[in-house]
């Protein structure tokens, strides 16, 4: 499609223009408010500044990654703490060294307290983080600040130091912060946060550490905090620890969680509210502790539900987006069906010959011998050895129980007792992990639905690949497979094509071995024929061996060129398709004793 | 310094009692229950105001508050098995981190965010072991935090109820198409867990540093001794919250490590978390 060149690349730009544009355009807005409204009100809009950086770090480490993180404002109390420090000691190169040194000491803290949070998920983590904080701040009333003793303000930066320059500062460095996360968040590190927050499994199995994206989510996260609290040292000049108790990490917590701060303009929103609710109040002349109940009482519905402010309104707007595209392809379709002729005949009318299996001279791409799995008494795997030739597509088969996902599971590397050895193409996998061996070249998809939803099909499909592809290369293995187009948002898709997506994003991925655990679960009669005729031409097409597990023998027959039949955990046959389907005794495990083929 | 170690006991059995009840509500409501201290707190401070304003006998004042923290605590357990009985355990408990701000905020409106005049419903000496003074106070939450365990123990292993509360916890789907009523039953448990809970503060809030924060945060030190027990173990929640009262009473009597003291239940769950965790790798079974 010539026409089509020029498109990408004009929308590629536009891509990498539009988030620069937003944030010039804010710290614009910003000036002009810095002018324009009364001190009053500018000494809030810097609280409010502040808030919204460390609710961007929340909304990364909750929104994003899944994790609960009670001590967002113990970070920010780190970066203050770490601001005064260099003040009193007049550390040159003035404020703005000092707020990224508080940024960065925030982010090592963060990465400490994360270290525990490596295997740690969930509620743990939360009863982690809440002691943190609970501790550091009875501890930060007893050491104090540096230099609130003698009264020794902190220096703004040179340029900002009245109010009003103050806070056109915090809203460069708040634009400054928002454009890194955005950024991170589009990248792999974002992908990664989000993959975690789905699945571990998942997201190792694509040789992604997960250890590596909690913790940077943590770090990142903190250092967001520890600049939001430099920045309040900046804005009170002599920072004390009542601005940073549990209570307020907790409050702010429950802000970040419905507002929804994992979207960037939630954050800021969240930021806005955290000043707007105490200060409408006191307008009313109401306590202004009720506006902590009223965070946490909005806060249990937000959990509750499940949902929050910003995804809200962003479900609406993509409802009626995605109503319009299906208007226009429903129309495109339409289109197609009056002018037969434009339509491509179906690739294969009648099914080929499977391809032989190729000479057994080459190095096989797997070997696999004495591959023993005992859960308790369970042999679930009993001495199992095989060999998949380079290049081809072996059927794994046998009855339900046989042993076939633990054969994946323990060839993958997610159950570490296995006995036996596995060799990838001559390597020796031994103990290595499920992330390492994804990157040597060892790929897999699961029976389960292990796609994370808050991703598009392109950051998923770019995430999984673990390589520079291009657009067209993307495009090109989504058609091949019969996905929807990179744009799409995996939420919107159903979990059978999601896991069609799956098997496209690792085949793009180029390993030497690809596992597919039942990939047509979840299709129509018609896809799961279709995907059997694109399996069959992958090896081919990328390069590399595919291990099929498989129920329909049908496609079982059409797809694989040599067979392994499992049952009770032992290989029951091994070699050249028709050889092993003719096997009286994969007869009788297969199809019973009285029914013959 | 035994004297330090004894003064931590008191503190201790506190600690223990609300280690109990979290490590009942994983158990049985699959929820780790952030406001479980903050309920019982709240429930303290109107029993307090009861006392001081309208003047009802310190018995009485210390029932009806007592009583409130249960119902706050069932209204969380509805909210919970109303809207989230099919949620993990993971969004349950987040959804506590909300009550818990709440009432800790509802206090300071209501009753300002100093310290309470808790009258103390028991105090003096109880006896004297080598010089060494054991209070009241330390008998009683020491032995009401055993007395619980085992009553919980023998509720859940002897009882009918017990095994439906069992069943419930395990498979609650099964249970249910069982006829086990669980919305009656698990609001039940957090009725329980929360009287429980209020009747230990009250018990030990007079001589605890007992402004609300401080009340509320007792969740930290609980959840450590918890932890000890994995969430599972009652007679390990009680050892846990016993060893890290008395550390901490150790620790307070040296001046030189007592920054150390306010890290103590945060570096006991590290070390926890890292212990029972090790061997544990993948978030799901396959």
């Amino acid at each position: 499609m010539p026409h089509a060149d020029s498109g990408p690349a004009r929308s590629r730009a536009l891509r990498l223009a539009w988030p620069l544009g937003v944030a010039v355009a804010g710290v614009v807005a910003g000036y002009l408010l810095s002018v324009g409204l009364s001190g009053y009100f500018v000494f809030l809009a810097v609280s409010a500044v502040t808030a919204a950086i460390a609710i961007l770090g929340l909304g990364i480490v909750t929104g994003s990654a899944g994790m609960i993180a009670l001590c967002q404002l113990t970070f920010a109390a780190v970066g203050a703490w770490v601001v005064s420090l260099f003040n009193v000691l007049e550390v040159p190169g003035g404020f703005v060294v000092w707020l990224i040194a508080g940024g960065l000491a925030a982010g090592v803290v963060g990465i400490l307290v994360g270290l525990p949070a490596l295997r740690l998920r969930g509620v743990n983590l939360a009863v982690v983080t809440l002691g943190f904080a609970a501790a550091f701040d009875v501890t930060l009333l007893q050491i104090q600040f540096p230099g609130s003793k003698d009264g020794i303000p902190v220096l703004r930066p040179e340029g900002f130091s009245t109010d009003r320059g103050y806070f056109f500062f915090s809203i460069i460095v708040l634009a400054v912060c928002g454009l890194v996360v955005f950024w991170l968040q589009r990248g792999r590190w974002g992908s990664s946060w989000k993959a975690v927050a789905f699945s571990e499994r998942g997201t190792a199995s694509v040789g992604q550490s997960v250890q590596q994206a909690k913790l940077t989510a943590f770090a990142v996260s903190a250092a967001l905090g520890g600049i939001s609290g430099g920045l309040l040292a900046g804005q009170v000049q002599l920072p004390f620890a009542s601005s940073f108790t549990p209570l307020q990490s907790l409050a702010l917590y429950v802000l970040a969680v419905m507002s929804g701060a994992y979207l960037i303009d939630m954050a800021i929103f969240g930021g806005i509210l955290w000043v707007l609710v105490p200060e409408l109040l006191k307008r009313w002349g109401v306590p202004q502790d009720w506006g902590f109940v009223i965070f946490g009482a909005l806060g249990v519905q937000a959990l509750t539900s499940g949902t929050n402010l910003g995804q809200g309104i962003r479900n609406l707007w993509w409802k009626r987006a995605d109503g319009r595209t299906a208007a226009a392809r429903e129309t495109a379709k339409a289109d197609a069906a009056a002018h037969p002729a434009a339509v491509e005949p179906p690739a294969e009318a009648s099914v080929p010959p499977v391809p032989a299996a190729p000479a057994a001279s080459g190095e096989p791409a797997l070997s696999v011998t004495g591959l023993t799995v005992q859960f308790g008494a369970l042999k679930a795997l009993d001495d199992v050895s095989l060999e998949v030739p380079a290049g081809s597509v072996m059927g794994l088969i046998g009855p339900n129980g046989a042993g076939k996902s633990t054969f994946v599971d323990a060839i993958s590397g997610f159950l570490p007792h296995a006995s036996g050895t596995v060799r990838l193409g001559g390597t020796a996998l031994g103990r290595m992990s499920p992330t390492k061996r994804a990157r040597l070249g060892l790929r897999r998809t699961f029976q389960q639905d292990r796609v994370p939803p808050a991703l598009t099909v392109d950051a998923y499909v770019r995430f999984v690949a673990r390589r520079r592809v291009t657009a067209d290369e993307v495009a090109e293995v989504l058609d091949f497979f019969g996905c929807p187009p990179a744009r799409t948002r995996l939420a919107g898709v159903d979990v059978g094509t999601r896991r069609l997506v799956e098997v496209a994003a690792n085949v793009l991925a180029k390993p030497r071995v690809l596992l597919l655990d039942e990939p047509a679960a979840g299709l129509s009669h018609e896809e799961h024929l279709e995907l059997g005729a694109r399996l069959r031409e992958v090896p081919a097409r990328y390069g590399m061996a595919i291990v099929l597990i498989e129920h329909d023998l049908d496609l079982v027959r059409t797809v694989c060129s040599t067979l392994t039949v499992l049952d009770f955990g032992r290989v029951l046959a091994s070699g050249p398709q028709d050889e092993v389907l003719a096997d009286p005794a994969v007869i009788k495990a297969y199809m019973g004793e009285t029914e013959m083929l | 310094m035994l004297q330090g170690a004894l003064a931590g006991l008191a503190a201790g059995g506190l600690y223990a009692v609300l280690a109990v009840c979290l490590t009942l509500m994983s158990r049985l409501v699959r929820v780790v229950n952030f406001s479980q201290a903050a309920t019982g707190m709240f429930g303290g401070f109107v029993a307090v105001w009861l006392v001081t304003e309208t003047g009802v006998p310190i018995w009485l004042g210390s029932v009806l508050g007592v009583l409130l923290a249960g119902v706050l605590s069932g209204v969380i357990g509805w909210i919970a098995a109303t809207w989230l009985s099919e949620a993990d355990t993971t969004t349950r408990s987040a959804m506590t981190v909300g009550p818990l701000l709440l009432l800790i905020s509802l206090s300071f409106i209501l009753f300002g965010n100093k310290p309470q005049p808790f009258a103390s419903i028991i105090s003096g000496p109880a006896f004297t072991v080598g010089g060494v003074v054991i209070s009241q106070v330390t008998l009683v939450t020491v032995s009401l935090a055993i007395v619980v365990a085992v009553a919980v123990r023998i509720l859940l292993t002897r009882t009918a109820i017990g095994t439906r509360l069992r069943a419930l916890s395990e498979r609650p789907t099964t249970a249910e198409l069982l006829g086990i009523p669980s919305k009656p039953l698990s609001i039940a448990v957090w009725v329980v867990t929360g009287v429980i809970s209020a009747i230990a503060i009250v018990v030990v809030a007079p001589t605890q540093s007992n402004d609300a924060i401080s009340l509320a945060m007792l969740i930290v030190p609980a959840a450590a001794a918890a932890l000890l027990g994995g969430f599972k173990r009652l007679d390990l929640a009680v050892v846990g919250g016993l060893v890290l009262g008395v550390l901490s009473g150790l620790v307070a009597q040296i001046d030189e490590v007592s920054l150390i003291r306010n890290f103590l239940p945060f570096l006991f769950i590290v070390v926890l978390l890292l212990w029972t965790q090790r061997k544990e790798v993948w978030d799901a079974a396959r």
